[in-house]
């Protein structure tokens, strides 16, 4: 148990080889030989990570740091490529595409590269993901299963998943694009022993589905405050798909005034629903 | 998180053993093994092409990973003698694991441009199916841990109980068999006719399909309904091998920290454990890492142990699930499953108690089951006697 969460790093990717320039070597190295998602969730991720000072890349896996990931389309862009290539034949299935078409392979990558031997979870709510991501780390860290986790949403645009909305009819608002963005969530105790500069604290989340409009009052009940306390609420931007929610978290906070509450609304149409609130440092 | 105590009170499974924990259970027993040559799609150019297949419990129903999980989402509810209304829809969730989701109806539209079921193909499809059909309005999601997808699910409703964001969680997994997968193991080299956990001469994994849910209920909740409780879900971990993307850590320490968590979170020592349910997929380097792991957790021969899997298959998605309902027959019935298709126990794999042959009649009080993925993921549920 823990007397609260707090975020303590941020990093966000939408231009993908830009970020990946800043990258420490061995984690370009990793990513060179990755699919997108998990380029981007390498990125965003470790950006995080470096921001929240958790950037370690050698020695034994650390057993209380961990990555939670949410993801609407998690590996679809390898799935699709490796599907395509079966349908000529099994001879021509391809085991380094087949390895690749598990969507934990993001969090498996960041796992590797910045030594995450607590738990490694990936989770789909539509493009409510990211949210989620966030409330389940948040859960986790208050029973005490980790002291940090990297957590937050990434998706991967292309051809493939272009083909798949369209063959579907699934258009809906401006077309999706490439976006990652992730936050360390810590537990108050572990940044203060260690120090860290806090950005926020999460207060309370919630999960709905088909319910959109009751899920902002049951994340609000959640947190202990009234919508009369909310300083700053924001719907997220449905074309950064699981990104979108922690985008539009830590842009709230950062526009909040000190100690604001914000509230964020996401919604996707495949029913699911999700509302996080959090106080601005 | 508070003092809610999360508990089972409703099973429900489509497996290759039958239709309903029944059949699932007594074929478990027995020791039979559901593996035989695929017949259900083309698989002549899959080498090898033997997999546990299930006889589909609506036929015409193409989402067939959809319809499992709802058949045995059914099931459970009504095992749990469980109303969704009565309860109120936002205090009921749906949390599901799945490594394939529609994959089928994607694989249709390549192979013919049949876009009719492309809805159905997203990961998060199946528990959306389930959440619609049952009429939940609570948190709905889906865990992607491969192999270990819904040994997390049942985590995920654990937490939600506890921290008291729902009352009831349907959650499971489900998973099912096409060309995708089938080929994609078979091209790592990670198959075989037949699976063979633990024993000398075990080649590789024998694939299998089917759906597990579980009624995951707020003990309070349970309690003044006057539900009949099947075991309690005492503890839940997770941790990654952070060491390879397709290979275990052959010293199996993710799969140890998992089963440590979920004890820590249980409030109990190793040696609490009567009945450990391994993943034991019956490829060789699995095999080992869990005797490993699992002989360092406990001490050698300690407690006894099994695999599914060679009875049905590895489900993949849903593997933890049928696992969990395994061990919950367990602890009510005093018996443990054989693990199927065991006859000679590797040496590397001696320093476990290898339930094999007949089943053993066991007084079981907690119950262990651990599960290990690609990407090194693990997770590990702690189940305790009703």
């Amino acid at each position: 148990m823990t007397d609260g969460v707090v975020i303590t790093g941020g990093g966000a990717v939408t231009a993908l080889e830009d970020a990946e320039a800043a990258l420490p070597e061995t984690v370009r190295a990793r990513g060179a030989r990755v699919e997108r998602v998990t380029r981007l969730v390498l990125a965003a991720g470790g950006a995080a990570l470096d921001a929240a000072g958790l950037a370690a890349m050698d020695g034994p896996a650390r057993p209380r740091v961990g990555v939670v990931v949410g993801t609407a389309f998690g590996c679809f862009l390898t799935n699709d490529a490796y599907a395509r290539r079966l349908d000529m034949g099994a001879a021509a299935a391809s085991p380094r595409l087949f390895a690749a078409t598990v969507s934990n392979a993001a969090a498996g990558e960041l796992g590797i590269a910045y030594r995450l031997g607590g738990p490694a979870v990936t989770l789909t709510a539509g493009t409510v993901a990211g949210i989620a991501a966030l409330g389940h780390a948040s859960d986790m860290l208050r029973a005490g299963r980790a002291d940090a986790l990297v957590a937050g949403g990434a998706d991967a645009t292309g051809l493939g998943l272009s083909m798949w909305i369209a063959a579907g009819g699934f258009v809906r608002g401006a077309p999706p694009t490439d976006a990652a963005t992730f936050v360390v969530l810590e537990t108050a105790d572990a940044a203060r022993k260690r120090g860290a500069s806090v950005a926020g604290t999460i207060l309370g989340y919630a999960l709905g589905f088909d319910d959109r409009e009751d899920v902002a009052a049951r994340a609000l009940a959640d947190a202990g405050v009234g919508p009369g306390d909310v300083a700053c609420s924001v719907r997220t931007a449905s074309h950064m798909l699981a990104a979108g929610g922690p985008h539009a978290l830590r842009g709230a906070l950062a526009n909040a005034p000190r100690g604001g509450v914000v509230l964020v609304v996401d919604a996707c149409t495949s029913g699911h629903a999700a509302a996080l609130v959090a106080r601005a440092a | 998180m508070s003092a809610r105590v999360a508990v089972i009170t409703g099973c429900g499974v489509v497996s290759p053993l039958g239709r309903g924990v029944a059949a699932f259970w007594d074929g478990l027993v027995a020791g039979r093994s559901a593996v035989a040559p695929i017949r259900r799609f083309p698989a002549a150019d899959l080498a090898p092409n033997a997999a546990a297949e299930v006889a589909d419990p609506t036929p015409d129903d193409p989402d067939r990973a959809g319809a499992f999980a709802l058949d045995a989402a059914r099931e459970a509810l009504a095992d749990a003698r469980l109303d969704v209304r009565a309860v109120g829809p936002a205090r009921v969730g749906v949390a599901l694991g799945t490594t394939l989701g529609g994959m089928q109806l994607f694989e249709r539209w390549i192979a013919t441009g049949d876009a009719s079921g492309l809805a159905c193909v997203p990961y998060y499809a199946p528990a959306t199916r389930v959440a619609r059909a049952v009429g939940c309005r609570g948190p709905v999601v889906t865990a992607q841990l491969a192999c270990a997808s819904s040994t997390h699910a049942l985590a995920l409703a654990s937490d939600w109980v506890r921290a008291g964001r729902a009352n009831v969680v349907l959650a499971g997994g489900t998973d099912l068999l096409c060309r995708f997968v089938v080929a994609g193991f078979n091209c790592l080299k990670a198959t075989a006719d037949r699976a063979r956990p633990f024993d000398a001469a075990r080649r590789g994994l024998a694939l299998g399909e089917g759906a597990a849910v579980v009624v995951v209920e707020d003990a309070e909740h349970a309690a003044r309904r006057g539900a009949t409780v099947h075991g309690r879900l005492l503890g839940v971990g997770a941790a990654g091998d952070a060491t390879h993307m397709t290979a275990p850590d052959r010293e199996g320490r993710g799969a140890l920290r998992a089963m440590e968590a979920a004890l820590a979170d249980a409030g109990l020592a190793p040696d609490a454990v009567d009945f450990v349910s391994a993943h034991g997929t019956g490829t060789p380097y699995n095999d080992a890492m869990e005797a490993v792991a699992i002989g360092r957790l406990f001490g050698p021969g300690r407690v006894p142990v099994n695999s599914i899997k060679g009875a049905i298959g590895h489900t993949l998605g849903a593997a933890g699930a049928f696992e969990a309902v395994m061990c919950l027959r367990v602890l009510a019935e005093g018996t443990i499953p054989p693990t199927a298709g065991l006859e000679s126990v590797d040496p590397a794999c001696a320093r476990l108690d290898l339930v094999h042959g007949v089943a053993r009649t066991h007084r079981t009080s907690v119950a262990l089951s651990t599960s290990s993925g690609f990407a090194g993921a693990n997770a590990a549920l702690v189940f305790g006697r009703a």
